[in-house]
């Protein structure tokens, strides 16, 4: 065999407290794309803030080793350097700065007077965004005004700029669609065949099992096992990730009742990028009683977009929405909220949960009305309530004061549920509900929204994941170039079919 | 975050712990170096000025919290104190006086919060032109002139005491703190407070009124402010158009001490009433100890500084010891 490009040995790295990281060891080949794999807060990010100076090499223990050579990392700096480049998850561009700047951010080309030369710059960005597959962007255009997936392959662009010869991608997916992942894998691909080596994290299994070569399993801060191509096998890879066996959650059958709840009629939504356009033109849709509803379509399909505006969250220019037959106006989510609608939003962190509170707080702050007697909160009742849908949740924390930014992504997720059920719901939209949640958390969420289901709550499911979609949904709306493309019943939906709506073929 | 058993480690967990050791620390380097700080008569003046830093520090706690600023509590003091003023010199009841000074507090406010909720102002901006505006009114009030004389019932207001020698502006501004605390502990508005500068979109959400919070903080401040201004006219018995300049910065300031988060949704009452009385402290102290009012706000500068920072280094302890509690 080759020799490996990069071996970390022994890496023990140690918080106050807890081990983060106890004697991992693995290698890296030339032309080698592997996959880490594990819950959150199996050490996967800490391995990788290791492996990009971001913690420096003095605070754990082990050998980092780049070519046969030993290498100790001070900062980032030195680890780009030593051609080790890492998109973190987060998207951290200077959103005011044009792509090119973004891109070529310290390393400006320069003409002869020693000042920037645009030209070559803006040239040189292109052809980079070119190679990935991007087309349509200008590089002149501040960052912000493209949508999170370019700005995802932006980032790539820069990485690559720097020339790295091992690449870190850390859930580089959790905002692509389908089509943009596939642009993104051939991007992979090629650089593969240059002879570039990738470290590649993610929750998404079966991406793992399409671009990577080999997997290395991390579970509690230990190597657990590693799997090449051909031992490939979701049940054998899932039960090390988790450490225990895990009931595969199955698509199923499920009877809905042909009862109305949710109508919504010609919704218009206005363009959140672009003045004087739609995003949603003329979309009416049902949802019926005890129903999950997958909601499908490309990102800037307008999913999103639409859903706030029948929950209040965002301006519509136009749209009538029928509750149990009855005409109801939703100028706020105030309004949806005390008609019964809840929503789970796409982004927890932006506008779900709310950091500097507790679990308890964070669950209570939909009924903090109903709560209330002679003007004050009743602390008992809040506890109570707390305690309950820790329990039915399975909300893992030290306590229910626990700050919720401490928490997992999973259990935040859960918290921000939580407080919805709280409510009297009758519709209940979810926005990508699984974004950056473990596998194991994962199927809890599944069997949670299907139990609800079955107690009679409608639910609307948006998904970049089709697989998700297709295991849970009772039935399928595609919308494409804002409109709804067409309608899929359950027992006729496969992953085939629905890309091809979305893609309006 | 989990009970300690350990009654230190439990002390250290509040966030009022901080400005509590060091108001502690400063009375007692300060007993020792001049006695007179003890004595009753310099015990009544630092409380009765903390009343007069306190009065307004409680409203600007809440602006605070909320995500917001405001730069106008200078200014509406002395517009406060101005009408006030202006009404009892033209023979108009005291009753009558006091509640025309509050609604100029509360207008203030309230013009200030429609501006940063409906129009979407920077608080800062808004907040900053109201701060020249009401200062204009006051001086376009007064020409510049001194109002006075003011009545003797009005003036007995600060000039008398209720309950022994205890000045009546600590006991309202007490009395007001415990109603603010146990608004924000414990009802729902002052839940929605904190969930709004916490993370106002999600608030908003999950169905609460951001705006009518905003609008709240807003105008309960400007009448906090009013009702100092008025309080501090009664006191010195007339109205100054200078009055309360650079007041704002001190209200910020002693907020900031006592441990309100620059970064919104983190703050509490009680942490507010000890930075105030630390602001007091810190001020008498230096002027006890014949440190010339030159360099008393160069001292005041660094130890707000100083205070963010040890601030600051403990959320971040706190926060990685909790990480790893949940790990």
């Amino acid at each position: 065999m080759e020799k490996p490009i990069l071996t970390v040995r022994d890496i023990t790295k140690i918080f106050v407290g807890t081990v983060a990281l106890s004697r991992v060891g693995f290698s890296l080949y030339p032309g080698e794309v592997l996959a880490l794999l594990g819950e959150n807060g199996a050490g996967k990010s800490t391995l990788m803030k290791i492996l990009s100076g971001a913690y420096p090499c003095d605070s754990f223990t082990g050998e980092i080793v780049l070519e046969d050579e030993p290498r100790r990392f001070h900062s980032p700096k030195d680890a780009e350097d030593a051609g080790i480049a890492m998109i973190p998850q987060e998207i951290n561009l200077e959103l005011d700065l044009s792509v090119t700047e973004n891109i070529m951010l310290g390393k400006m080309p320069r003409n002869r007077a020693g000042l920037v030369d645009w030209k070559k710059a803006h040239a040189e960005a292109a052809g980079l965004l070119q190679r990935l597959g991007v087309n349509g962007v200008d590089p002149h255009m501040p960052a912000r005004s493209f949508s999170s997936s370019i700005q995802q392959l932006i980032s790539i662009a820069r990485a690559l700029y720097r020339k790295p010869r091992i690449l870190i991608l850390d859930e580089p997916t959790s905002c692509l669609t389908e089509s943009e992942t596939q642009i993104l894998f051939g991007a992979v691909r090629s650089l593969q065949e240059k002879g570039l080596s990738c470290l590649y994290i993610s929750h998404k299994l079966n991406e793992v099992f399409e671009l990577c070569g080999r997997v290395v399993v991390l579970r509690d801060g230990k190597y657990i096992s590693e799997y090449t191509k051909d031992e490939f096998g979701t049940a054998p890879i899932i039960q090390d990730i988790v450490g225990r066996k895990l009931e595969d959650f199955q698509k199923k059958t499920r009877s809905v009742s042909q009862e109305e709840v949710l109508r919504a009629e010609h919704f218009h939504v206005a363009h959140p990028y672009a003045y004087g356009k739609k995003i949603i033109n003329d979309v009416s849709f049902t949802l019926h009683k005890g129903e999950i509803l997958g909601m499908c379509g490309l990102v800037g399909s307008g999913r999103s977009e639409l859903l706030g505006a029948v929950f209040g969250a965002l301006p519509k220019l136009s749209g009538e929405v029928y509750l149990e037959g009855k005409k109801v106006s939703i100028k706020h989510p105030s309004d949806a909220k005390r008609l019964g609608i809840g929503m789970l939003t796409e982004d927890r962190k932006k506008d779900g949960f709310i950091g500097c509170l507790s679990i308890r707080e964070n669950i209570s702050v939909t009924v903090l009305n109903m709560l209330t007697k002679r003007l004050f909160i009743q602390r008992g009742k809040e506890k109570t309530l707390a305690a309950d849908y820790m329990k039915r949740l399975s909300i893992k924390a030290p306590d229910m004061e626990t700050k919720i930014l401490t928490l997992s992504g999973g259990n935040q997720q859960k918290a921000i549920v939580a407080k919805w059920l709280a409510t009297d719901m009758k519709v209940l939209i979810l926005d990508e509900p699984t974004r950056g949640i473990d596998v194991g958390t994962k199927q809890e969420m599944y069997q949670l929204i299907r139990q609800l289901a079955d107690n009679g709550l409608s639910i609307i499911v948006v998904s970049s994941e089709v697989q998700e979609l297709l295991k849970l949904c009772d039935r399928f709306i595609v919308l494409s170039e804002g409109k709804v493309h067409s309608v899929i019943k359950g027992e006729d939906a496969s992953e085939e079919v629905i890309l091809k709506a979305c893609s309006d073929l | 975050m989990p009970k300690d058993k350990n009654l230190w480690k439990r002390f250290w967990n509040m966030q009022e712990s901080g400005v509590l050791l060091a108001t502690i620390l400063f009375m007692v380097i300060i007993t020792c170096v001049n006695s007179v700080f003890l004595t009753p008569d310099n015990i009544w003046n630092v409380l009765r000025s903390t009343g007069f830093t306190l009065l307004t520090t409680l409203g600007i706690t809440l602006v605070l919290i909320s995500g917001g600023l405001d730069l106008s509590v200078g200014s509406v003091y002395a517009l406060g104190g101005t009408v006030c003023a202006k009404f009892l010199v033209m023979g108009l009841p005291v009753w009558v006086s006091i509640i025309a000074g509050l609604v100029c507090g509360l207008l203030v406010g309230l013009v200030n919060g429609l501006i940063i909720v409906k129009l979407n102002i920077p608080p800062l901006i808004v907040t900053l032109g109201m701060m020249y505006v009401a200062r204009g009114v006051v001086y376009v009030l007064t020409q510049g002139v001194p109002v006075y004389p003011l009545p003797e019932g009005f003036k007995q207001l600060e000039q008398t005491s209720l309950i022994g020698a205890v000045p009546n502006v600590v006991i309202l501004a007490l009395v007001l703190a415990v109603v603010m605390n146990v608004l924000m502990k414990r009802t729902p508005l002052g839940r929605s407070i904190y969930a709004v500068g916490g993370n106002a979109e999600a608030a908003r959400i999950s169905g609460l009124n951001v705006g009518r919070v905003k609008l709240f903080v807003y105008v309960i401040t400007g009448m906090l402010a009013a009702l100092t201004g008025i309080l501090m006219t009664a006191r010195l018995g007339s109205a100054q158009a200078t009055a309360g300049t650079g007041y704002e910065m001190t209200v910020i300031a002693a907020a900031i001490i006592g441990g309100t988060s620059t970064y919104a949704g983190v703050g509490t009452i009680w942490g507010s009433v000890l930075g105030a009385l630390f602001m007091e402290i810190l001020s008498n102290s230096l002027t006890l100890m014949r440190i010339s009012v030159y360099w008393q706000n160069i001292v005041i500068g660094v130890v707000l500084v100083v205070a963010v920072i040890i601030d600051t280094y403990r959320r971040v302890l706190m926060r990685r010891r909790e990480l790893n509690a949940t790990k």
